[in-house]
């Protein structure tokens, strides 16, 4: 009962700020400041949002960004963490203390040279310029947890596809990638609410041409003011999919992450 | 044909060595049993047969091509694992067709095998399932009809008993031991077993620390151990050994350590002649113990005292004291009664005792 309670109430504690989000998002411009006490409720933020090009635009980009890095990702990320896990040598070796200096890196260290290499090869503000950073971040990253899963798959299974005829190619596609389908589900789901959500890069290495959600949603405080309202009715927008994506890839995470 | 002939077979991990010089011909039709315990490299010549582990030196041929550097698809083998290595993502006729449509074998060919080797396994009705909707015996007959479908020239199986229950295991046996009078296909059995090696193979080939120990019919390994550790490896429970000084006297040498003496005709034993002033390792099977007094000139008397019974229902299992050492005794009726402490008398078949020096028997 004592548990069920404390799961209750800090159930509530992380829902507090979305309901917070939520009330705010429908309040009137100059009700922001008084949410507890008003009673005015308006869908008006919605409307404004939704008619500014700004706002549809970065949701286009911020999904595209988003589920391009996710498939991009896991194309080299699984077959990265399979050699990680299935073989032994110097190569392997070498591609994990890689990953690992990488990690080792602060986040924040990333940003500057990454905006100079962005602007040498001029694909700063485009999607290749946000995608490939995103992309080796999420190998660093994603390579240890693959790794992680194909390690809780009898490798027999694919020895057993070697000799009924696959290549060790064949046996990764046809045998080790099915197997690892729940395992990989969690990664994408994973992998696509880091970039759906990631703010740092998209601000430092795009401007107008590729405007992205969450850093549209930030210019809504500029040298006028705050406009919280319409801020909160663009995370609110932002916040749909990424529910969507995580009811759709939360059984798959808990499932994944528990091998 | 499809015998298999290992050829100064080499494997090592670095500074590792696993495997050790293995020179080992198998007939067509023949089923081998690799045995031993836990690390002695039977599961690795098995996988290097397979294609599964590089050979570090030496050749593998089989039916008369070496296959050193081929892949293991290109081997014509098939192999059941141990813990039956099933597609999870298939159901059982994916898992029977997979082999078989790599290999572009046409769909009405493949629904002909597999009806064959489902029947011949009695796996019909489970056709339609998924491996984890099948109990463990279940899927192990399904990794057999992987094998058996494809046809191949050779099957290899690694431990493929070791997953089971007791009871099962004794039915698997019998099973596979019916298999191979319907499908006679050159085979190769990996076990730790004993019991199954005994039953199953043509041959055992007996292996310790990545050596060949023995290679023999059951029977040979039974009755002729090549070593001590053969001997103590083959045969439950397992054999008795007693290190005994040896002495002349006469006509006969004199046997004896602290609590037990016999003597033995020098002209039965003339092998014992170049132990004289020395020790010697003598292995008598539990089996080979008869409770009561010798009845010939031929039986070594033993007189001991019981420490422990082991009740088995059709026979009893008697550890011995026997001076500052132990021996066990099978065969006993069940209904004697034994209390821990009682004197007791046996005898042992002077034919029946095998002599080891340090390596090997003599």
């Amino acid at each position: 009962m004592f548990f069920a309670l404390a799961a209750i109430a800090v159930c509530l504690l992380f829902a507090f700020p979305v309901f917070w989000l939520v009330l705010t998002s429908l309040r009137p411009g100059t009700g922001v400041y008084y949410v507890h006490r008003g009673t005015e409720f308006t869908i008006d933020n919605f409307h404004e949002v939704l008619s500014q090009e700004i706002v549809l635009r970065a949701l286009f980009n911020s999904f595209m960004i988003s589920t391009l890095a996710t498939v991009l990702s896991l194309g080299v990320t699984a077959t990265s963490g399979y050699m990680l896990s299935r073989f032994k040598g110097p190569i392997p070796n070498a591609w994990f203390s890689l990953i690992y200096i990488f990690r080792c890196v602060p986040y924040v260290a990333w940003v500057l040279p990454l905006y100079f290499v962005t602007q040498e090869l001029h694909i700063f503000d485009s999607y290749w310029g946000l995608l490939l950073p995103h992309i080796a971040v999420h190998i660093c990253f994603f390579s240890w947890i693959m790794k992680g899963f194909f390690d809780g798959i009898d490798p027999s299974m694919e020895y057993a596809a070697m000799i009924d005829g696959c290549s060790r190619w064949g046996a990764f596609w046809r045998v080790a990638m099915p197997a690892a389908i729940p395992g990989l589900t969690a990664l994408a789901t994973l992998c696509w609410l880091y970039t759906w959500n990631e703010f740092l890069f998209a601000l430092i290495l795009t401007a107008h041409e590729t405007p992205i959600l969450t850093v549209v949603m930030a210019q809504f405080v500029h040298e006028l003011g705050m406009e919280w309202h319409l801020m909160s009715a663009t995370a609110v927008i932002a916040l749909v999919p990424a529910l969507i994506v995580t009811l759709f890839g939360q059984r798959y995470v808990i499932r994944g992450l528990r091998i | 044909m499809a015998d298999i002939v290992l050829s100064n077979v080499h494997k090592v991990y670095g500074h590792v060595v696993a495997v050790t010089d293995i020179n080992l011909s198998i007939k067509d039709r023949e089923f081998v049993v690799l045995v031993g315990p836990s690390g002695c490299g039977k599961s690795t010549t098995l996988r290097m047969i397979a294609g599964l582990e590089e050979i570090s030196a030496g050749t593998i041929a089989i039916g008369g091509r070496v296959v050193n550097h081929l892949q293991p698809k290109d081997r014509d083998i098939a192999m059941v694992f141990q813990n039956y290595a099933l597609y999870r993502h298939m159901s059982v006729r994916d898992n029977l067709a997979f082999g078989l449509r790599n290999r572009r074998v046409p769909a009405h060919e493949i629904a002909a095998a597999i009806s064959r080797a489902a029947r011949i396994l009695s796996i019909e009705p489970l056709l339609d399932r998924r491996p984890h909707q099948l109990s463990g015996g279940q899927q192990q007959r399904v990794a057999l009809g992987r094998c058996i479908v494809r046809n191949p020239k050779v099957f290899l199986f690694d431990e493929p008993l070791s997953n089971l229950d007791a009871q099962l295991r004794a039915q698997m046996r019998l099973e596979l031991k019916e298999l191979r009078l319907r499908v006679p296909t050159t085979s190769i059995f990996v076990t730790h077993d004993q019991t199954e090696a005994m039953t199953l193979g043509d041959r055992i080939v007996v292996m310790k620390d990545g050596v060949v120990q023995q290679v023999g019919t059951p029977l040979e390994l039974y009755r002729k151990p090549a070593n001590r550790f053969v001997a103590s490896f083959i045969g439950s429970p397992s054999m008795n050994f007693v290190t005994l000084s040896v002495s002349a006297d006469g006509e006969h040498f004199a046997l004896g350590c602290n609590g037990w003496q016999f003597r033995l005709p020098a002209r039965r034993f003339p092998l014992l002649g170049s132990h004289v002033g020395r020790s010697i390792c003598v292995g008598v099977r539990p089996q080979h113990v008869r409770l009561g007094a010798p009845v010939n000139e031929n039986q070594i008397p033993i007189k001991g005292t019981v420490m422990v019974t082991e009740q088995l229902g059709d026979e009893q299992l008697l550890a011995v004291r026997l001076g500052d050492g132990e021996i066990r005794i099978a065969g006993v009726d069940p209904d004697l009664s034994l209390p821990t402490g009682s004197h007791i008398e046996a005898a042992i078949a002077t034919d029946h005792l095998h002599f080891f020096d340090e390596l090997e028997q003599i």
